[in-house]
This record gives structure tokens, sequence and C-alpha cells, in this order.
């Protein structure tokens, strides 16, 4: 446990009303301590069942466990508290565009960036989702046409979403890594041996999808990596950390034929981004293990 | 060990090399790996190091160059046994070789300060 969670856990058993619970529950979130970090905010809740900010908490968590639907409930609700908040929106949007619904996504962030223009993340969602929409344009209709249409190929029977499947595991793969790196200007890619991306996503100001290129061209680095501390007898080596004009990349290898990648602004500090390196390779592990 | 070629390099190679835990630091071509300056702990492989850590440097430079990341600035590698850390400028790179006692954050603002002193 870390001592910032061991210290919001000690302060909010000395005033059990306090709001500290948002607190905690977001760092459990954050350190993947999923399912402690919903209990938490489940109870903060219900002594604070009308704050709009709890609400977006459990749907970052209900989101963060794959759990769309809930987490779309929870978003709703702090939106309907919260009118003025951009968050519940930027969420909803989030849920919608990880269920190919892309046309409400549309709207949804279209919406946030309308309450929070300063919020750039929301603007950068935005842009991905009118580049998917127009990468899909003359595709097979997912996020094409009238929004009436999407609640018919999204499923609408029993409450229960139904995503289109290719499109739900390509998503669950590029938001892999979404629930470590927040919202800042970072990104995390998992790139095989062959410098094909296995998931993540590097999305540039207008919303590209550049992760392809990025992984490609730097899979090369970890065979100097290696070449290097096999001559030099410096054992298997951990990461390779390099600062550049715009951003610091950490790599590391993965289960040995992997590559994950994370980069950041360079104002990040650089042991943040390191333990950011060290949560994704936990992550990307557990997600590859799974696959098997 | 130092040898008379070092000595308009002193200014950014002896920094470095005093720092707790610097097995060896030189400055090298990046193109061809090849030694300029050193000062290396006697039974360093001076030689090993700077074709390797060069090459590294440049594969990273021109990786981040072509994935639209801009210049590589500082790079560092991170092994069991201890680290590799390169700064380059125009095309010089200053290498240093370090075991697992290094305080890596000294090293790194180090490396900062001596760069533009490359003759």
């Amino acid at each position: 446990m870390s001592d910032q969670i061991a210290r919001l856990s000690n302060e909010l058993a000395r005033d059990p009303s306090s709001l500290v619970f948002l607190a905690l529950a977001e760092q459990l979130r954050q350190n993947l301590e999923l399912e402690v970090a919903r209990k938490v905010a489940l109870r903060g809740l219900d002594r604070h069942p009308h704050l709009a900010a709890a609400h977006e908490l459990l749907a970052r968590i209900h989101a963060d466990l794959g759990e769309l639907d809930r987490a779309f409930e929870e978003w709703e609700m702090a939106r309907q508290l919260g009118p003025a908040r951009s968050g519940p929106r930027k969420g909803m949007g989030f849920v919608r565009f990880r269920q190919g619904r892309l046309d409400e996504a549309q709207r949804l962030l279209e919406d946030a960036v309308a309450l929070d223009p300063s919020d750039e993340s929301a603007a950068r969602a935005l842009a991905a989702v009118r580049n998917q929409r127009h990468q899909n344009g003359g595709g097979n209709g997912t996020g094409n046409g009238a929004g009436s249409a999407q609640g018919v190929e999204a499923g609408n029977g029993a409450g229960v979403t139904q995503p289109a499947p290719v499109l739900s595991v390509a998503e669950s793969a590029r938001q892999l890594f979404a629930p470590i790196l927040g919202d800042g200007e970072r990104t995390a890619l998992l790139v095989d041996g062959t410098g094909l991306v296995v998931a993540g996503a590097y999305l540039t100001e207008d919303g590209h999808d550049v992760a392809a290129e990025i992984g490609a061209e730097l899979s090369g680095v970890p065979e100097e990596a290696q070449r290097a501390v096999q001559h030099l007898g410096l054992g298997a080596w951990s990461c390779v950390v390099f600062e550049t004009e715009v951003a610091t990349v950490a790599m590391a290898p993965v289960h040995t034929r992997h590559l994950l990648l994370v980069a950041a602004q360079r104002s990040e500090p650089l042991g943040y981004l390191r333990r950011m390196l060290e949560r994704c390779v936990d992550r990307a592990d557990r997600w590859l293990a799974e696959d098997r | 060990m130092t040898n008379p070629a070092t000595l308009p390099y002193d200014a950014v190679l002896l920094p470095l090399s005093r720092q707790r835990g610097v097995m060896g630091a030189l400055v090298a071509g990046e193109a061809d790996g090849l030694i300029i300056a050193s000062q290396m702990q006697y039974g360093v492989e001076g030689d090993a190091i700077s074709a390797l850590a060069a090459s590294l440097y440049r594969k990273a430079r021109l990786s981040a160059a072509a994935a639209g990341l801009g210049s590589v600035q500082l790079l560092r590698l991170e092994a069991e046994g201890g680290h590799i850390c390169a700064i380059g400028r125009d095309d010089l790179v200053v290498v240093v070789l370090a075991d697992t006692r290094a305080n890596i954050g000294l090293l790194r603002s180090t490396m900062m300060r001596v760069i533009p002193l490359l003759p």
C-alpha cells in the first residue's frame, strides 16, 4: 500500500463523512485496485448520494472494469446532478466510442468541448472520433449515417449493449493503458517482435493514430540495447529512456518478445514516467497472459 | 586512468568520472563510435562501450526523428548490472558507464550541465 493511500485511509477512518473518499478511491483506481476503489466509492456515495463528482468517479471505476453500461449510467447521473460539468459528457462519449456508436460519441464530446473549451483531452477525443468516422466512411456503416440507425446496430434489447465485435476488441486493445495514463499528454504502446502494434494508441494533436509508424520506427532500439548489454556483460536490460525535444520516451521488454513504450511530455517528472512504465508493463503482462 | 588526449575534454569528463558508481566516461564520434577522449577505470573496455553506446544512441536518435519525436538529447539504458547514459551534441556523443550504485538523477543533471562544454 502506498504512503498516500495509507494516509487517505487513515483520514477517512477518522472522519467517515469526509469527502476524502474521492481522493482515496481515485488513488486506488490509479493503482489498479479497482474492486477496493469501487467499495470505497460506493460507501462514499451512501453518505453523499447527490455528489456529482462521486458518481463520475464510480463511472471511471466501472469503465476500467469494462462495465460500460454501468459506467454510462453513473456518468448520466453525474450529468443530471451537475449539468454544467463537462466530465460526464466526456465519459459518456468515451463509452459510446468504445461501443462503436460514433454518432452519439461525437455529439456527447461536442457537448463536453462546448461546456469546457479548455479541456484538451475532450478535444483530442473528439478529433479521434471524427477521424474514426472519417476512416469508416463508406465502410460497413458503423458510425455512419443517422443516429436512429445506431441504436439498432448497437443492440437495444433488454438494456444490454452489444457492441460490434471487431471494433470492441480493437478498441479494448487501444484503451488498454488508458486507466494508467490518465488525462495528461501521455501514451503507451505494446509492440510485438516485428514492430507491429498489439495494443495502445498514439494520437497526434489532430486525432490521427500514428501508433503503427511510431511502433515500427522505435522497435529497432531494443536490438541495439540487447547487443550492448550482452557485449558489456550487464545482464538483462530493463528499460531504455530517451529524452527528445518534445517528449520523454521509455521502453521496456514484455515477455521477451514484446516491447512496451510509454511517452509523455518533457515536463513530466522522469520518475513518474518510470512508474507509469512499470505499471503499463504489468498491465500488458497480464493482458498477454489472458490472451493465451 | 587518464590519457593526454583527454586534456581538452577534462571539463566534460572529470565531473562525470568522479561520481559514485561511474566506471568510465568518454567522448566518441556518433557515426563511427571511435573514442576521442576517455576517463576509464582500469580494466573497463572503453572501445566496446564507445562503439555500442554510440550505435545505440544513433539508432535512438534516428528512430525518434523518424517517429516525429524530435531529436534525442539524453539516452539511458538500464540493465541488471548497471547503466549506460549517452548525451549528444553535433556529431559527438558523451557516454557514461555506471554500476547500480550510481545516482542517476545526479548523473543526468551533470551530463546536461557539461554537454555545452564540449570543445
